[in-house]
């Protein structure tokens, strides 16, 4: 070959892995980068007002005081809100007003009762204050204008009796001129379509900006707040402003999603400046800020992660890593130097070393359902113990699980160390046992930390091993070895397909995610420093 | 029995006397090989040497590859138990003691007898950590007798006033020729009757090389020396007594000049003049 083909050659060898490696670099930020910057989100974001509510209330931080001013601001715009709201409610929410007739009947006859007026003055007024609650009643459920405004009128006609001067009748006549005065305004014929689309209003403002002011407290936290974060706010505030309908677009073909301006469905009503209003001053209803929550790392979380971090989930995850890579380290350390120092070549040993190249390759499920079949449902009740999950026998089983893969670099690293520094301590009178611990083990130590680390990931990220063994997505964080616990990978997995809550949550599933692959990458950071600074002492660098 | 005839072929091997500590204490020779034999399987390493090795004095081993001297070396501080199927027949005394013998203490055996390898083979520990390997091996866990007995080791091996400074220093770090002063010092930190070197120079530059050789000029007022070597200069430069080793017999054993200028033996002959080997 000549020489000019050959550097030819070599050239477009190098500019094909450059592109290689280029290309794998821009795919993985593909991938990674909207998770990493989605799960930052959970982390950093604009926190509104409620969320710092919700902060003070469940966490019990912030200052009380500050607090309280920033509500009593926000408070002043919300106000005109519920002033809008209300002056619409008047003329549609006519079960109210029913309400109110027949308290202020049953008041009136109190009243008579207690002024001493008994025997058929008693029974004229009491009557004429029923047939007013009964016209009332009937113009409240009335869809015809004409008939309203004759029922009104006959009751109107009774405002100027001096027998219900100064009684609790008078209310009587209030409602009936507010009504009369809102009946003129809104289309008494679509009243019931406008107090479902003013039902659903109202829910949309509760969702923005919490449960109304004196209104009785929901049961469930995450309707007890509004919108704790600012994007969470917009999102509300496009429901706000455009509601879906289903249209058809063409006969016979299926129908089709449309948004429609929501201020549409209230055009010319009381009730359509409010959507000028709320998009306009939205920031100063909710007040957002820049928020760094690093709590959530160690925040529990709230009504199936509505609120709050993954501080339980980061524990388990810790504590299963460690109590497993406690029990591989050891095990598969002496395996390996059983196998490279001890065992011959028979067939027994090439029997087991085929067994560990295979167990490798087991699916992980295999050993979920392995761990729960023979840790769980045998090891336990054989110990005396209660045959459930915990994080004891998911450790286990992930040990198990990464035992192979122990085994084969540290037994790597073990039959790299040269044989001479063996014979250099044979030399000097050092048994095989004392060669292995103090000449054998720490030459070959970086060679088991790789394997180590590849554990570490394993055991730390896995799902399916500690499904059936020790994970749960709901629990306190266990106060014993013998509990089950909840991990970030099951506690991914779980949100993703099982939590139709979580899902409302988008940042704080991705944060769960992120939290995990940050986690493992620590880790690994730290055992990379490690066996670097274990080669540097060896190499004597 | 200061000239042993040339040792023929076969050499008719000698009824066995049972051992008194008047002669384990004989000044005459430290090491004595009767009728040793090893054997691979059935195939023989070393065939029958009976030879006797000397204190204070460098005994130079030469040959041809594969003739089993270092075979023979390795045999002296039982370093061949490490593979498997090996059968010995004979003996091969160390200070009267036969060290192929089952019961044969090898912790002491090897104290007794250091070894120094081809390759220099420092542990990746500090150099510290490296001389006193073998003492604390024999229980000295004291830390200051730890230190003197480092110095000393480093001393004799001529590399103390090179490291003093950084003994916690990699013995990775230190050049070829320092790294097999210091195997050198670890095998003497243990305070061995005998220091078997089994090419000691073969990896090392000239320079290198010449320190070690008046190292061992040094040591042979102390220490008796066993060098195998493929350099003839270097056996008639260090050694006072030469074995030249074929096929796992030993041809010639004899004063170092009398090899060299005077062979009995014309294979001897034709290996040092180099038309064989």
């Amino acid at each position: 070959m000549k020489l000019i083909v050959r550097q030819g050659l070599d050239k477009v060898f190098t500019v094909l892995t450059g592109t290689a490696v280029v290309v794998l670099s821009l795919v993985l930020l593909v991938i990674l980068g909207p998770m990493i910057v989605k799960g930052t989100s959970a982390v950093l974001f604009h926190g509104t007002v409620e969320f710092r509510r919700m902060q003070q209330a469940l966490f019990n931080r912030g200052s009380q005081g500050q607090l309280a001013a920033e509500v009593a601001e926000t408070k002043a715009a919300r106000q005109k809100v519920y002033d809008l709201i209300d002056a619409f409610k008047q003329g549609i929410d006519t079960e109210s007003l029913k309400d109110q007739a027949g308290r202020i009947h049953r008041q009136f006859g109190q009243e008579l009762q207690d002024k001493g007026i008994q025997g058929e003055q008693y029974t004229a007024l009491r009557s004429i204050s029923r047939d007013i609650r009964t016209r009332l009643e009937q113009a409240f459920d009335s869809r015809d204008p004409n008939g309203i405004q004759q029922d009104l009128a006959y009751v109107l006609g009774f405002a100027d009796d001096p027998r219900f001067r100064g009684t609790a009748a008078e209310g009587f006549f209030r409602i009936a001129r507010q009504f009369q005065k809102a009946a003129g305004r809104v289309d008494v014929a679509r009243r019931g379509q406008y107090a479902t689309a003013l039902a659903e209003v109202e829910g949309i403002v509760a969702e923005l900006l919490g449960p109304r002011p004196g209104s009785p407290m929901p049961p469930l936290v995450r309707q007890q707040y509004g919108a704790t974060r600012w994007e969470q706010a917009q999102a509300i505030l496009h429901r706000f402003s455009f509601t879906e309908q289903w249209v058809e677009d063409q006969p016979g073909r299926p129908l089709i999603r449309r948004e429609v301006r929501r201020r549409e469905q209230f055009a010319g009503t009381d009730l359509e400046p409010l959507f000028d209003y709320v998009p306009g001053h939205l920031s100063e209803m909710l007040r957002p800020s820049l928020t760094i929550y690093w709590q959530f790392l160690i925040d529990d979380s709230v009504e199936s992660h509505t609120f709050g971090g993954v501080g339980p989930e980061l524990l388990g995850t810790l504590a299963i890593t460690l109590l497993g890579m406690l029990f591989v380290v050891p095990l598969g350390v002496i395996s390996a130097a059983y196998l490279v120092e001890q065992a011959g070549d028979n067939w027994a040993v090439r029997t087991i070393r085929m067994c560990i190249n295979t167990l490798a390759g087991v699916p992980s499920i295999v050993f979920g359902l392995f761990g729960l079949a023979f840790f769980v449902l045998t090891l336990l009740p054989a110990l005396g113990l209660e045959p459930k999950a915990c994080v004891l026998a998911a450790s286990l089983t992930l040990a198990v699980l990464t035992l192979p893969v122990m085994i084969r670099s540290s037994e790597e690293a073990i039959r790299a160390v040269p044989q001479t520094y063996k014979e250099g301590a044979f030399a000097l009178g050092a048994s095989p046992f004392r060669t292995f611990v103090t000449v054998t083990l720490p030459a070959a130590l970086p060679g088991i930390l790789t394997g180590v680390i590849l554990s570490l990931s394993r055991i730390a990220g896995e799902t399916a091993p500690v499904l059936f063994t020790g994970a749960v997505a709901m629990g306190r964080v266990p106060h014993s070895a013998l509990e089950p616990t909840r991990t970030l990978s099951y506690g991914s997995y779980d949100m993703a397909v099982g939590d139709r809550i979580a899902m409302m949550f988008p940042h704080n599933q991705y944060g769960m995610v992120v939290t995990l692959v940050v986690l493992i990458l620590a880790l690994n950071g730290l055992a990379i420093v490690l066996r670097t600074r274990v080669f540097k002492r060896l190499k004597g660098h | 029995m200061d000239i042993r005839r040339p040792t023929p072929v076969r050499a008719e091997r000698r009824p066995s006397v049972p051992e008194t500590p008047q002669e384990a204490s004989c000044p005459c020779s430290i090491i004595r090989s009767e009728g040793f034999s090893l054997y691979y399987g059935a195939k023989a390493g070393v065939k029958d040497v009976t030879m006797e090795i000397y204190p204070c004095r460098v005994t130079a081993i030469i040959g041809p590859s594969g003739c089993g001297k270092s075979t023979f070396l390795r045999s002296i501080n039982r370093m061949n138990d490490l593979i498997p199927h090996v059968r010995t027949e004979g003996r091969l005394m160390l200070d009267g003691h036969d060290v192929c013998d089952k019961r044969t203490n090898l912790v002491s055996l090897r104290q007794q007898a250091g070894m120094v390898f081809q390759k220099p083979n420092p542990f990746p520990k500090s150099i510290f950590d490296n001389v006193a390997y073998g003492p604390r091996l024999q229980g000295v866990r004291k830390g200051s007798d730890l230190q003197q007995i480092v110095e000393q080791g480093l001393r004799a091996a001529a590399l103390w006033d090179e490291v003093k400074d950084d003994l916690s220093k990699s013995a990775l770090a230190l050049s070829g020729g320092q790294q097999q002063r210091l195997c050198i010092a670890r095998a003497l930190a243990t305070k061995p009757r005998v220091l078997l070197m089994d090419e000691p120079c073969s990896a090392l530059d000239p320079i290198a090389t010449r320190r070690i050789e008046d190292l061992m000029e040094q040591l042979k007022t102390e220490y008796t020396i066993v060098i195998v070597t493929h350099n003839m200069q270097q056996a008639a430069r260090v050694s006072e007594w030469t074995a030249f080793f074929c096929l796992g017999e030993l041809i010639e054993y004899d004063r170092t000049d009398k090899i060299f200028s005077n062979p009995a033996h014309k294979q001897t002959e034709d290996y040092i003049t180099g038309r064989f080997g």
